[in-house]
């Protein structure tokens, strides 16, 4: 990609980044600050002493810290979907990132309460200051250059998390990365991405260390010479600078983020897989959607749970990334009401070997990396089998795992997540690839597959679907009739070479 | 002013029980300044703390200015309004002064007046009135970090008076000074007590510091209070260890079969020429093995130990003349025979001290 094409990705990316961090940070902050107080206050020999308190607390903080980000993105969706009315885009993903950061804070707003001098608190009480006092006017203010850093590092870790928002369509620098440069094989988007985020890191890290050094000099260092008062002076100029930009950069975040917000409600609301789903989207949205009047607004995930639990909710009108075997399963499962509308493409699954030239090379002690989700396996394993590699038990079905192969024939088989596959390909005899990751990883199906899927009468080709009841939408039927245009056939043949094949039609039960 | 009644206080940890006071009584005289010595661990910091109920005695009574301030406390770890009242009523100074570093020397004055209620204004002219006092007046804008440990101290003390309280305590509030600082740490709270009619409760593991401010003195030993009294009273008891702390006087019999006795000089007794007296009307000769003499709570004490030829047998009149003089005398229990092992404490001593300088 060249540079003009990178960099406004680069810009939508740092922008969603800035606005989830920038919020989750603010929410983290306003949770995290009281919970870490109160774990101190509660704690044996503290001023709120409170065994079963503490205990309870201590416990939500380690089974929040304990859960990985992506699980937490996941589990918390119905959660996210009633705090924002969404549980897609950068909004949705900033309850996951706060939640998530709230016990991490909140450890470390302990530790640094922890360190003020217990004999400050004595002074206090002796004074006759009850609790609050203690704890806004000696505890509070004394930990704050502590507390400063602890937020900076828990910023970090928020970029660092944001990195996942990809899976519920938030967008942000990591996701660029993950989306372009790993699954698409973008080396110089990858790597513009990832200088992208050093650099933030990199100016956070300064900025916190610059105000925790302001607030540490604010307190004077030892031994007052004669421009003390002007230094001191000078100093609380600074301090000021830094804490009026603590309150502009959130605002200015807050204030980008509500101009993010309202849509054209004419505008269709499509979620896609980014290759090559989003791309035939956007390719009619380019050329062709304007001359129907139709808007269409294509939103990214790297996931392949949301884009149905989006469309069921109504929070988008439609997607286009599955297969029919995926969506009858996922109706049944998650008791959805999701309906194809008309099939589009196809990404057929290849056999890759980059030792051997044909088939029947492939044999006794060869390792064949297969996909490892359900469906992508199953698929595999069949059309392993329909060429005679292995033979699959009798009534093995559409999702057959490993366990339903009744002969190898000799083969091993490692799982590996299906973007992941091709990267494998060097360390096995033989790859079972899906077209869509094969092209990113530069491998024409039509060409170097040692064998392929026939697109004719394929269950596995990919439509655009809706929640039962929009199928008759007029805007989903115009963007039915043009992704089944001439134009898209040509641009599919031409953009993709065989790697994925027009598949136009309804959709067979 | 400060009454304490059969105070005790038991800490409990999981598997053993320390008792850090096991009844004490103590009793501080309005407008007089009442050290506590001991060593550490013998139970000072909780009696102070059990003054004002920063910790909870187990038992007993504390009052203070006729106010039973263990009746205030409620039942629980937290301090009810009403005990926090009188807490505001009694100032407190701490070894570590306990500033605040995130706030001025001015705002660390502020701070009190803050939890008292006073308007900003009002405020801050009564925490200036208060630095003036203890003179840093030029110092308001500092940062506690930027002053001296006297500094330092000042800044508490000007603090401990925002309540214009009654009662100070003091918990070895010059402990972590040199003894220049201490002794002008020291006479600005005996000024401040004279000035403001303040009674002063402070402890202390020093004796120079009973010495240079205090009425009266009370020996804590094992969490029980072993002596207390008035300075001269203290003095005036034969055998106290108190005043035997507070002027040790050394020297050793320069032969065998000699007396050594102890004299105490207070009061009058101090101008008159006793020992000249004893030598001339009972024709002995008397030396002179150690000697102190300073000044406590504006009147001249001094301790002299002395030999006198003879069994103590042979003295018993010379001693009672002294005594018939108002002395206190104490024969001191350290024999020629012991003169060896003595000579050994000696040199121990003095390489224990030689060891303290190097410190």
């Amino acid at each position: 990609m060249t540079w003009s094409e990178i960099q406004p990705l680069l810009f939508q990316g740092f922008w969603d980044t800035l606005y989830m961090v920038g919020w989750s940070a603010l929410i983290a902050l306003a949770g995290g600050l009281p919970l870490g107080v109160l774990l101190v206050l509660t704690d044996k020999g503290g001023m709120l002493q409170n065994a079963p308190v503490n205990k309870v607390v201590g416990a939500v903080v380690n089974v929040g810290r304990s859960l990985p980000f992506i699980i937490l993105l996941i589990a918390l969706i119905p959660f996210t979907r009633f705090v924002v009315g969404q549980s897609v885009g950068s909004t949705a993903a900033i309850v996951p990132l706060a939640i998530g950061a709230i016990p991490f804070f909140a450890r470390l707003v302990e530790t640094a309460v922890r360190e003020v001098d217990r004999g400050l608190v004595e002074a206090v009480q002796a004074m006759g200051g009850g609790t609050p006092t203690v704890v806004f006017k000696a505890l509070l203010p004394q930990a704050l250059p502590s507390l400063v850093a602890g937020l900076t590092t828990t910023v970090i870790v928020l970029i660092g998390y944001s990195a996942m928002a990809g899976t519920v369509g938030g967008g942000g620098l990591g996701s660029v990365a993950v989306q372009y440069g790993y699954q698409r094989f973008e080396t110089s988007v990858m790597l513009a991405t990832v200088v992208a985020l050093i650099v933030i890191v990199t100016a956070v890290q300064i900025i916190g260390d610059a105000v925790v050094r302001l607030l540490a000099a604010g307190r004077g260092g030892a031994g007052g010479d004669g421009g003390a008062s002007r230094r001191l002076a000078r100093l609380g100029r600074g301090r000021t600078v830094a804490v009026a930009a603590a309150v502009v950069v959130p605002l200015a975040l807050i204030g980008y983020g509500i101009g993010q917000g309202g849509e054209d409600k004419q505008t269709l609301r499509i979620a896609a897989s980014p290759t090559p789903h989003a791309e035939i989207l956007e390719y009619v949205q380019k050329h062709l959607a304007a001359k129907e009047g139709l808007k269409l607004d294509v939103r990214k995930f790297n996931d392949y749970v949301v884009p149905n639990t989006a469309t069921e909710s109504g929070e988008v009108d439609a997607n286009f990334f599955q297969h029919k075997p995926y969506l009858d399963d996922f109706n049944k499962k998650q008791h959805t009401d999701i309906r194809p509308v008309v099939n589009v493409e196809l990404e057929p699954l290849g056999l890759y070997s980059k030792k051997e030239q044909s088939l029947k090379d492939i044999g006794d002690g060869d390792t064949v990396a297969v996909p490892n989700d359900s469906t992508n396996e199953g698929r595999s394993l069949h059309l392993l089998a329909k060429h005679g590699l292995i033979e699959l038990k009798p009534g093995a079905g559409q999702e057959a795992t490993l366990g339903d192969i009744a002969d190898t024939n000799g083969l091993k088989f490692k799982e590996l997540e299906a973007a992941a596959v091709p990267r494998a390909l060097d360390d096995v005899d033989a790859a079972v690839i899906n077209g869509n990751y094969a092209v990113d990883a530069d491998l024409n199906p039509a060409k170097d597959a040692l064998v392929a899927e026939q697109a004719k009468g394929n269950p596995y080709a990919n439509f655009l679907a809706v929640k039962d009841g929009k199928q008759h939408d007029p805007r989903i039927e115009k963007l039915a009739k043009l992704l089944n245009s001439q134009q898209v056939k040509k641009f599919i043949e031409h953009k993709y070479q065989g790697a994925i094949e027009p598949v136009f039609g309804s959709v067979g039960s | 002013m400060i009454t304490t009644k059969d105070l005790t206080k038991v800490y409990r940890t999981r598997d053993r029980e320390v008792t850090a006071l096991d009844g004490v009584d103590l009793h501080v005289s309005e407008g007089e300044v009442f050290g506590v010595v001991g060593q550490s661990g013998a139970g000072k910091s909780s009696l102070i703390r059990c003054v004002n109920l920063l910790e909870r005695p187990t038992s007993g009574t504390v009052s203070v200015a006729g106010q039973e301030l263990t009746a205030l406390a409620g039942s629980g770890k937290r301090a009810g309004k009403e005990l926090r009242a009188a807490r505001g009523r009694i100032g407190m100074v701490f070894q570590h002064f306990n500033l605040l570093s995130s706030r001025s020397v001015l705002g660390n004055v502020e701070l009190p007046l803050e939890i008292l209620g006073y308007s900003g204004q009002e405020r801050t002219r009564k925490a200036r009135e208060l630095l003036d006092l203890v003179g840093l007046a030029d110092k308001a804008k500092a940062h506690p970090a930027q002053l001296s440990g006297g500094q330092k101290q000042r800044v508490g003390i000007a603090r401990a008076l925002a309540g214009d309280p009654k009662v100070l305590l003091s918990d070895e509030a010059t402990s972590a000074l040199d003894p220049e600082t201490t002794r002008s740490v020291l006479q600005l709270l005996r000024d401040l007590k004279e000035q403001l009619g303040l009674t002063v409760l402070l402890i202390t593991h020093e004796m120079d510091v009973v010495k240079a401010v205090c009425d009266s003195a009370a020996l804590m030993k094992n969490g029980r209070i072993t002596e207390s009294g008035t300075v001269p009273e203290l003095l005036a008891t034969p055998g106290s260890e108190l005043a035997r702390e507070l002027f040790p006087v050394g020297g050793v019999p320069s032969a065998p079969g000699r007396t050594v006795v102890d004299v105490t000089f207070h009061g009058a007794t101090t101008t008159e020429p006793v020992i000249s007296k004893l030598s001339r009307t009972y024709e002995v000769d008397i030396s002179i093995l150690g000697a102190a003499m300073d000044t406590v709570a504006g009147k001249q004490v001094g301790r002299m130990r002395i030999e006198l030829p003879g069994s103590f047998e042979d003295n018993v009149v010379p001693i009672g003349f002294l005594r018939e003089q108002g002395l206190t005398v104490d024969v001191a229990a350290v024999a020629a025979a012991a003169r060896d092992d003595e000579n050994t404490d000696a040199a121990r001593g003095t390489a224990g001290l030689a060891k303290e300088g190097a410190k």
